[in-house]
């Protein structure tokens, strides 16, 4: 009885709080200009810059990778490092935990033969479906400046691929599977290699992360962009699929699917 | 008109999953409505006109459902059958 009354006096507490949040939302948001409104700052200067020049200057079709990539590449080289940190962060928080103890060649033949992810079905049509995800994902890397996509999305379907082959029983139980060290080297690499293509035009008198001084052969400057926009989307890709598969190999190694 | 229409539905829609996320009977079913959240929140970029945040968001959804479906299984026992009847 005692723990329903402060279980209601809790309850009442937080619709109070919803209630006040809601209305100085709904206060807040009067006084904000309208969604897509033409005369706000961000809309009347810098897009139509963006809009007229991208191309000119980037030789990038989709305005939005050039932007991302070229115009504000110092802040996805800060978001590239955010999500490295939170990958080391899971690594650190979750490393002391203690690992379920694996099981020997015999005992993963025997646990596969019963259970697989799915049905049979499933899991020959996952086999059939990774490598067209990965070629898909290098296809998103390639394209990006095209078509949609880019870094961050080329390197989350390359981990769904690693993720999918992961979770399907295999038949050759002998090959290794990725550890979680090599994962987060191979982000940390992929954000080391972000920032030498940021280095490199400042040994050949440019300033950092400005393409156009790249030591490359291109006839225009706007093809150095290019090929700049390119080199951090790789660097992007192999970080965020390094984090990614680093995680989940933590979280794995850690749960007992068993039950 | 009618784009701002499908807006408010998709917006509405949005508001509705979310509640029945949080009277999902157990974690598992709250982790599948968040996915459909999830695909709604898609549908309601490509109708807003970023498509490059849509697709980030497709793939995004996806993993993301994996890893809780994977928290969901690591955590405790107990706290996998849901709310306690009381």
């Amino acid at each position: 009885m005692e723990e329903k009354k402060t279980k209601r006096k809790v309850a009442l507490g937080l619709l109070i709080v919803v209630v006040l949040v809601g209305i100085g939302a709904l206060k807040v948001g009067s006084f904000l200009p309208t969604i897509g409104a033409l005369d706000t700052p961000a809309n009347s200067n810098i897009s139509d810059y963006y809009i007229n020049h991208a191309y000119e200057d980037t030789h990038a079709h989709n305005i939005v990778t050039a932007v991302l990539a070229d115009y504000r590449g110092f802040d996805t080289l800060f978001e590239t490092c955010v999500l490295l940190l939170s990958g080391i962060a899971v690594l650190t928080i979750l490393s002391s935990k203690e690992k379920i103890a694996q099981k020997s060649d015999k005992e993963m033949i025997e646990y596969y033969r019963h259970s697989t992810f799915g049905s049979a079905l499933m899991d020959g049509a996952f086999r059939i479906v990774v490598p067209v995800i990965l070629i898909y994902g290098i296809y998103v890397l390639f394209h990006g400046e095209i078509s949609l996509g880019g870094g961050f999305q080329a390197g989350a379907l390359l981990a769904c691929a690693y993720l999918l082959n992961r979770i399907i029983p295999k038949f050759d139980l002998r090959k290794q599977k990725a550890r979680e060290e090599l994962g987060i080297i191979t982000a940390a690499a992929g954000a080391f290699f972000y920032v030498i293509t940021g280095v490199l035009p400042m040994i050949f008198g440019g300033n950092f992360l400005a393409f156009g001084k790249l030591p490359f052969a291109a006839s225009t400057i706007a093809e150095l962009h290019a090929d700049g926009i390119l080199m951090i989307e790789i660097g992007v890709t192999i970080c965020v699929a390094g984090v990614i598969i680093t995680i989940l190999e933590v979280v794995l190694e850690r749960t007992n699917f068993d039950d | 008109m009618p784009i701002l229409l499908l807006e408010g539905v998709l917006l509405l829609a949005l508001i509705a999953i979310a509640v029945g996320i949080i009277l999902g009977k157990n974690l598992l079913s709250a982790i599948i409505i968040y996915c459909a959240f999830s695909f709604t929140a898609v549908l309601l970029y490509i109708v807003v006109g970023a498509a490059d945040v849509a697709f980030t968001e497709a793939i995004i959804g996806t993993i993301s459902t994996v890893y809780f479906i994977i928290a969901v299984k690591s955590i405790s026992k107990g706290a996998k059958n849901g709310r306690k009847k009381d």
